[in-house]
């Protein structure tokens, strides 16, 4: 397979049978996606379902794609739309364990060493249940742009919003992000 | 950081949230840096945010260093047997290294003698023929007691006598004796002497001296 091949091309030898393009397709966005599944998701083996599911859906509907939007757009959207019906069918246990960390894991504010977060297991899982405390709406923008590196422009293609939306939720999300990781980080 | 908290947002979140993703153009980065050294509260958002990102950007590198492939994009490339190999040798313990290498070394040496004797046909078709003196005799024997069985015992020759020119035999006992006496190299015993004196005395009285051809029957 040419690895200079676009994403579209490959999607063309897919729809006319080369059975190894959907594999090419696979193996270049496997990464990105997981990263973004799991950064929606916050669990390794729901991150994991939720890839797997997302790659099936867009071999499942590789016929309906047009060509609009670019292939990588297309295939974030896809994975975002899998994260939230997943989480729409775990809401109530998600809520409840939410629940809890936000009773157990953030406090008053006082000082906050985003350097000592990243130290150990236990700041890193104080990131991700910040994140995951996060709006969806919210969570969405923040995990496109820090695990995808997607630009904001590519973050309103794939969501289908203003780019001045898209701008407006990422800095509401960064901000509730920094307000809880100083709870965590005073608390500790 | 309470400042931080408690100060008003400024009305340039988005061109804030550009700056910090760096995502403005440079006319929009320069403007923004002015209006940085102005706002307070932009300066803090700023900074609070590059290390919220450091944070995120934190764990996000240990979650993709722990990920694999999922079962449905598994479609793995066929690794090349070099590809193989190297990976074998990266995972495996140092003593399996060396014990490999051995293997491979003594691989290489035996091949090469083999090769060097597959191209010097000489070596190998002498090995096999090559005998001691005592095989020689050994073989010789053999190969006489085979004939012997076939052939009949009067007409067996002596090993230590030539077929085409066999030695006459002796006429007597004596002769043989006092050939043996002559052939000697060690010197004669006194009984030795007195028995070769009295053989060639008695050749010597019966050729020539005591001969009576006048009186022979014959002659008469």
């Amino acid at each position: 397979m040419d690895t200079l091949a676009t994403d579209e091309i490959i999607v063309e030898r897919a729809l006319t049978g080369d059975a190894e393009a959907f594999g090419e397709l696979v193996r270049r966005w496997e990464r990105r996606i997981f990263a973004l599944t799991y950064g929606m998701l916050g669990r390794e083996e729901d991150a994991r379902d939720a890839t797997q599911e997302t790659f099936l859906a867009a071999f499942r509907n590789l016929r309906g794609f047009r060509g609009e939007a670019k292939v990588s757009s297309w295939l974030h959207r896809i994975a975002v739309n899998q994260c939230i019906s997943r989480q729409r069918r775990t809401r109530v246990r998600s809520e409840s364990a939410l629940g809890e960390e936000h009773e157990t894991s953030f406090a008053t504010p006082h000082s906050y060493s985003p350097a000592h977060v990243a130290e150990g297991r236990q700041e890193t899982a104080a990131v991700r249940r910040a994140i995951n405390s996060l709006p969806v709406e919210l969570r969405q923008v923040v995990v496109m742009k820090e695990f995808e590196e997607l630009t904001f422009r590519e973050i309103a293609d794939v969501l289908d919003l203003p780019l001045s939306t898209v701008k407006s939720r990422l800095y509401t999300a960064l901000k509730q992000l920094q307000m809880r990781l100083q709870k965590f980080e005073s608390r500790n | 950081m309470n400042e931080m908290q408690n100060s008003p947002t400024c009305e340039r979140a988005p061109d804030l949230i550009a700056f910090v993703y760096g995502e403005a153009d440079e006319r929009e980065a320069h403007d923004f840096q002015l209006h940085l050294q102005q706002c307070g509260s932009c300066r803090a958002e700023v900074a609070s945010f590059g290390m919220v990102r450091e944070s995120i950007t934190a764990w996000r590198d240990e979650v993709l260093a722990g990920f694999v492939s999922t079962p449905v994009m598994a479609q793995p490339k066929t690794k090349s047997a070099l590809a193989a190999l190297r990976q074998f040798f990266d995972l495996s313990p140092l003593w399996l290294k060396g014990a490999t290498a051995m293997a491979a070394v003594t691989f290489c040496v035996l091949a090469g003698l083999a090769l060097f004797r597959t191209n010097n046909p000489q070596v190998s078709s002498n090995s096999g023929a090559v005998y001691t003196e005592q095989e020689v005799n050994q073989k010789v024997k053999e190969a006489l007691a085979q004939q012997a069985r076939v052939q009949p015992p009067a007409e067996i020759p002596s090993p230590n006598v030539t077929i085409e020119s066999p030695r006459p035999k002796p006429k007597t006992s004596r002769t043989s004796s006092s050939t043996q006496f002559a052939r000697s190299q060690r010197p004669l015993s006194k009984a030795e002497r007195e028995q070769l004196a009295a053989e060639l005395r008695l050749l010597s009285s019966d050729d020539d001296t005591t001969l009576n051809l006048l009186g022979d029957r014959i002659n008469q």
